[in-house]
């Protein structure tokens, strides 16, 4: 037997009209992975999910969530989803516990398990503190949390995230940052964010979304090494200015730029290596060797790998990659 | 109808513990125990009366405060149950629950006309009253709160849709209040056309008719099957409007 990935989308494509919001993006989320939806404001995020979720419909393409087709076996399909809007809109005139009593009665959480299920959900979400109080009474993170809460509520096997820390200080951050990784753990967990440093604190994987597009996916090393950029940062005592020459000729080297010397005779030296090459170290090793038979005294080396917001910007940009310019000037 | 029961109870539930339903409940008793008083204290002094003009039929058939407190009511109760979902966003995780479009719309229906059955349960001590000094005829009693039920539930099938079409609650009671006021006045025209097919059009949607009727005893299932039409129609183009929320 086949056995399903969690979240299968194929050629989804959503029109509204006038804008593309979506245009032919496919991807799978397999069991007990913990993917990033990664993207600028108005990328098409929201619509994405929305659509896996099964509240708004696509103009083409299909979607299954555990191997059920989100539009002919809809109901189905909603039960393995606990999801959770952007800003987690709750009813403000009920109280947290009453709230959550109601979710789990509308998710067809048996009368019998209910109560126990909205403990376990509050509990996890940490809000059990705030039972009794009206939802209108929260602060924005307590919210969040109440809608984390909703979307466990039922148990189920996929938890989707429409940014779950947008609007929350550094603290509620950490915090939600914190839940979510524990529930990875035992849950499949889609989360959108345009904040990598999410990504990388929370997600196996990551998907780039622009403009409608899925523009990149994979591990967030390999998202890394698409931006194989790789500089280093040198500080050198070398007060006759002797050391760009000298590096430029080095297998590997692209480009070396130097500062003017200090008055302590030490110079900050900017060095990029070309695209192409697979190890970066090799020639970082082979340019200090060089310096330090020349007799340049080294005192600081630093290779600088691209954040993940540079691989964000140059994706997004849709610039040409490095090599390729690199190639264009030579 | 996945979801009926839990929507049903959370409409309940946030109907009355917010202020309106009080509110609502304090300014129709308020409005109907007026015009009851009157009507008996007008009643007690005329001498001479036929058989079907006493104050219950006075009060359930010929006054048109109980017209104007439900053009008031009616839309009132309704006028948030989906633009205010709508508005804040609830809609989303209302929708993508396990819940069907008819499971939904009945379950916020429903609500509201429990709540307005409820708003008109204190009128029943007016008749326990009357009881007390006079003779009542319980079968009279009977059908005009048929027709109050019955005028009621269209007036809330046609609030449930108008909120569904608009974020703003207010543009709900607006376009409520001029269905309903459009309805009225047709009705009237009853009293204005000459016999032919647009008399019999006002006669047939005429609320003043159907109350005059169903306060003296006659039960008219053509005025039944006219009520049960603007709580069906209005109520399956709710639940049309919702599905197609997917396709904005």
């Amino acid at each position: 037997m086949r056995h399903c990935r969690m979240i299968e989308v194929e050629h989804l494509t959503k029109d509204y009209g006038t804008v593309v919001a979506v245009r032919d993006v496919s991807f799978s989320v397999g069991r007990g992975e913990v993917v990033g939806f990664l993207g600028p404001n108005g990328a098409g995020k929201s619509t994405t999910l929305r659509i896996i979720s099964g509240f708004l419909g696509m103009t083409a393409g299909r979607v299954r969530i555990d191997g059920k087709d989100i539009l002919e076996q809809s109901l189905e399909a909603r039960r393995s989803i606990g999801y959770m809007p952007e800003a987690a809109p709750l009813y403000t005139e009920m109280r947290v516990g009453e709230y959550l009593r109601f979710r789990a009665a509308l998710k067809r959480v048996p009368r019998r398990e209910r109560a126990k299920a909205v403990d376990r959900a509050m509990r996890l979400a940490r809000v059990t503190d705030m039972v009794d109080t009206l939802i209108l009474h929260l602060s924005k993170g307590y919210r969040q949390r109440v809608g984390l809460a909703d979307a466990l509520v039922s148990s189920p096997p996929l938890l989707i995230l429409d940014e779950p820390t947008a609007g929350l200080d550094p603290n509620q951050i950490r915090e939600v940052r914190k839940v979510v990784r524990e529930l990875g753990e035992s849950h499949t967990i889609l989360l959108s964010t345009h904040i990598l440093s999410e990504v990388e604190t929370t997600c196996d994987r990551a998907l780039v979304i622009d403009r409608g597009r899925l523009i990149a996916e994979g591990t967030i090393e390999e998202l890394r090494a698409m931006r194989r950029a790789d500089s280093a940062r040198l500080v050198l005592r070398d007060p006759e200015r002797r050391a760009v020459p000298l590096l430029e000729v080095v297998e590997g080297v692209f480009k070396a730029h130097a500062n003017a010397p200090g008055p302590d005779g030490l110079v900050q030296v900017e060095l990029t290596f070309r695209p192409e090459i697979a190890q970066p170290g090799d020639v970082l090793e082979s340019a200090l060797s060089v310096l330090v038979g020349a007799g340049i005294g080294v005192r600081e080396a630093t290779p600088t790998k691209p954040t993940l917001e540079e691989v964000f910007a140059a994706l997004t940009r849709g610039e040409a990659a490095p090599a390729e310019a690199a190639e264009a000037k030579a | 109808m996945s979801g009926f029961l839990a929507v049903y109870r959370r409409e309940m539930l946030s109907l009355w513990v917010t202020p309106l339903a009080w509110v609502l409940l304090f300014v129709f008793l308020l409005i109907q125990g007026l015009s009851f008083y009157s009507l008996v204290v007008h009643i007690s002094k005329v001498a001479e009366q036929s058989l079907d003009s006493g104050p219950v039929q006075a009060y359930f058939g010929q006054s048109i405060f109980l017209i104007i407190s439900l053009l008031l009511v009616c839309p009132a109760l309704t006028m948030r149950v989906f633009a205010e979902e709508r508005r804040s966003g609830t809609i989303e995780s209302l929708l993508t629950a396990p819940v069907t479009a008819a499971g939904v719309v009945a379950g916020k229906y429903l609500a509201a006309f429990t709540t307005y059955v409820l708003i008109w349960a204190p009128t029943l001590l007016y008749i326990l009253i009357l009881r007390n000094t006079g003779q009542v005829d319980w079968a009279v009693v009977g059908s005009s709160y048929i027709g109050v039920a019955g005028v009621g539930a269209g007036y809330l099938a046609v609030g449930t849709l108008m909120s569904s079409l608009t974020r703003s609650q207010l543009m709900a009671l607006v376009l409520t209040v001029l269905v309903q006021f459009g309805l009225f006045i047709l009705g009237i025209g009853e009293y204005i056309f000459d016999p032919g097919p647009l008399h019999e059009l006002s006669t047939h949607v005429s609320v003043l008719s159907q109350m005059d009727e169903l306060s003296k005893g006659i039960v008219d299932l053509r005025r039944l099957i006219y009520d049960a039409t603007l709580v069906i129609l209005p109520l399956f183009l709710t639940m049309r409007v919702v599905d197609s929320w997917r396709f904005d």
